[in-house]
């Protein structure tokens, strides 16, 4: 399909106009899952944290570590939690899931900062840590550390669909811009094509400008006013043909 | 030898000749308390499957082994025993699931013979949960605390020396001959941070911490490369390493630190599986090269020496065994094992089985669960056969306290007798 020169500039207008409203919508989209998605994330991963505090009160101080770590080994079955630790009131670590041993990252870290934190660590991946105090921080610590690389999958998952959904519209709107335009253009063709038939041109194919002549339209229009001025002087009259009666300016 | 062919093809047959075995055991029969006019139903839940098989086939053919013979004698006041066994791989969710189906749906008059700290942790708030039931866990081949100690201390009778007992002991030994920097491998599970705080308030007893410590996971095969672990010890720079974990995960330790430089003692606890772990890091080696890989290596034990046959019990478990040869049912085995003649965890089981038995004489010609905790304090000093007496009361619901050490000499598990000598910084 053939685009005519004079709406080549506004379709490329809409074209653009159209990839940067996509373009800042998605990146308004990403910015919003990112953030809703990491701060429920975060939310989940502090309410994890603060469930194995309470449960490890009556532990550290009345039981042994046996049971605290059983009690961790299960919420590590929860999807997206890739480590847990807990240490003591000292900053000792009384028990966690690491293999095959603590990483030198959290072991040079506070172990008592209970503020969420990224970590990217060998082994393990990139994770988002959180932690909650024992009975206020007393009896120690709970670290748990979420999987980032989960959060990015969705949020891979949410772009990736606001991208499939963007660029279905944007076919479908740069196919139906070209239409349109080409159904504007096409009259203007045939009005050009009589023209140049007028003109006795001979690089236009002949066009008896029949079908444009019979427009009600603008291109109607300019086409009844070439042939007008193609008459010979003494056959035109004194008027020209009437223009549109929408078009006529008011009096 | 038996092969696992061998064993499953007199798995049939022993269940066919025998049908006291524990998957003939009926429920219905049972009409809800485990007993019948003939028979005692235990539950039991082990390993029978996965890299720790050893140790549940072990421990069942030591306790079957004793069962058969009482049962051939009549029974207890009349009653044959029964086992009702269900494998967990060791794995506690498998664990837990068998443990009601034992519970809920066969109605078992106890349970019996877990294997595993993971799995009886897991298992301990079941029993509190349903302990309208009166249901007991007896002699689980796990020395860690939750079991010993409130909340769940009720619910379970123990034989064994507890892991805080066999990693203080090593300790203390360790110090004693100048190893004072003392590092732990161990599982990352409830059993491996049982060990591990063992081996931690043994140290502090004596004003030290642990040099370091590296972890592996539940289910590791020998077949795993614990180089990493290896190298993290290493940089503790350890005089010694306590190993808490089963027979595969510390065979493939021991062997990577004998490859990787690191030439301090390997200890072990006694759930390692001696045997097995023996037999993986020799088999297929010439003599010289198989010593170099065990002869760091001391293994801590809850039973004495199979070999000794001064102990009476000993000599009892050696002539028993190879009476009935015992094997697990072949539903059961669906993986390659070879069985052990004799081992310490069979020679455990066998010593469970004597005592249940016992237990059981205790409550009569009507037992009921209700009865069962009276029974067992009724127990005192009880001579097994082993030269030290057990006894149970209110406050004391562990059996035994001895723990041995033993070496490898010459292919196999000897005691050890003078650490002096045998793991001095010197040597």
């Amino acid at each position: 399909m053939k685009i005519k020169r004079l709406f080549q500039k506004t379709l490329f207008g809409i074209i653009a106009v159209f990839g940067l409203i996509g373009l800042s919508t998605s990146i308004l989209a990403v910015r919003t899952v990112n953030d809703h998605l990491s701060d429920e994330y975060i939310s989940n991963s502090q309410n994890i944290a603060k469930t194995i505090a309470d449960s490890s009160v009556d532990i550290l101080l009345n039981r042994d570590l046996a049971t605290l770590q059983s009690l961790i080994d299960q919420f590590l079955g929860i999807q997206g939690i890739k480590y847990i630790y807990i240490t003591n009131e000292s900053g000792e670590y009384m028990a966690h899931t690491f293999v095959p041993g603590i990483p030198e990252e959290i072991l040079a870290g506070d172990p008592q900062n209970t503020e969420t934190v990224n970590r990217s660590l060998p082994g393990i991946g990139d994770c988002v840590e959180v932690g909650s105090p024992i009975l206020a921080g007393v009896a120690g610590t709970v670290h748990v550390g979420m999987d980032r690389g989960l959060i990015n999958l969705k949020i891979q998952r949410a772009i990736g669909q606001q991208a499939w959904l963007i660029g279905v519209a944007f076919i479908i709107g740069v196919g139906a811009a070209i239409w349109f335009v080409n159904l504007a253009a096409n009259p203007i063709g045939q009005v050009l094509a009589y023209a140049a038939t007028l003109a006795g041109s001979t690089t236009q194919p002949v066009a008896s400008g029949e079908e444009v002549l019979a427009r009600k339209d603008e291109a109607g229009d300019l086409a009844r006013l070439f042939q007008f001025f193609a008459r010979p002087a003494s056959e035109r009259g004194d008027a020209a043909p009437d223009a549109s009666p929408q078009d006529k300016a008011p009096s | 030898m038996v092969t696992r062919r061998a064993l499953v093809g007199s798995g049939i047959a022993a269940g066919a000749a025998t049908p006291w075995l524990g998957l003939r055991a009926s429920p219905a029969a049972a009409g809800g308390t485990g007993v019948t006019d003939d028979e005692i139903v235990l539950g039991m839940s082990a390993a029978f499957s996965g890299p720790s098989r050893g140790l549940g086939i072990e421990l069942y053919r030591g306790a079957t082994a004793y069962f058969k013979e009482a049962n051939g004698q009549g029974g207890v006041n009349g009653r044959r025993v029964a086992l009702k066994i269900y494998d967990d791989g060791y794995q506690p969710d498998p664990c837990v699931k068998n443990t009601m189906t034992l519970m809920l749906e066969d109605q078992v008059f106890l349970l019996f013979g877990y294997v595993g700290t993971p799995t009886v942790t897991r298992v301990l708030p079941m029993l509190k949960k349903f302990q309208d039931r009166s249901m007991f866990l007896f002699f689980p081949f796990t020395g860690a605390q939750p079991q010993r100690e409130p909340p769940y201390g009720a619910f379970a009778f123990n034989l064994r020396a507890s892991y805080a007992q066999e990693t203080g002991g090593l300790v203390d030994n360790f110090v004693n001959i100048g190893r004072r920097r003392i590092a732990v491998f161990y599982q990352a599970d409830a059993y491996g941070r049982s060990g591990w705080a063992g081996v931690r308030a043994a140290l502090r007893r004596h004003g030290e911490t642990i040099a370091g410590e590296a972890t592996y996971r539940r289910g590791s095969k020998f077949t795993s490369v614990m180089r990493r672990q290896v190298e993290i010890l290493k940089k503790a720079d350890p005089q010694a390493v306590i190993c808490i974990g089963a027979y595969a995960a510390c065979g493939a330790f021991a062997r990577d630190a004998v490859d990787l430089g690191l030439r301090v003692p390997i200890a072990n606890l006694s759930f390692v599986g001696s045997e097995n772990m023996l037999k993986l890091l020799t088999e297929g080696r010439p003599p010289e090269e198989s010593a170099r890989y065990t002869d760091l290596l001391v293994n801590s034990q809850v039973v004495p020496s199979y070999e000794d046959t001064s102990i009476p019990v000993v000599t009892e478990y050696r002539e028993l065994m190879a009476r009935h040869d015992p094997v697990p049912p072949a539903e059961l085995v669906t993986e390659d094992y070879t069985p052990f003649p004799h081992s310490f965890v069979s020679l455990e089981g066998f010593l469970d089985a004597k005592l249940m038995v016992e237990v059981l004489r205790r409550l009569g010609d009507n037992p009921s669960r209700e009865g069962l905790e009276a029974a067992v304090f009724t127990v005192r000093d009880v001579d097994l056969g082993l030269g030290e007496r057990v006894s149970f009361a209110p406050d004391r619901r562990q059996g035994l306290e001895r723990v041995y050490y033993t070496v490898v000499e010459e292919g196999r598990f000897v005691l050890l007798d003078d650490w002096q000598s045998r793991f001095s910084l010197g040597v």
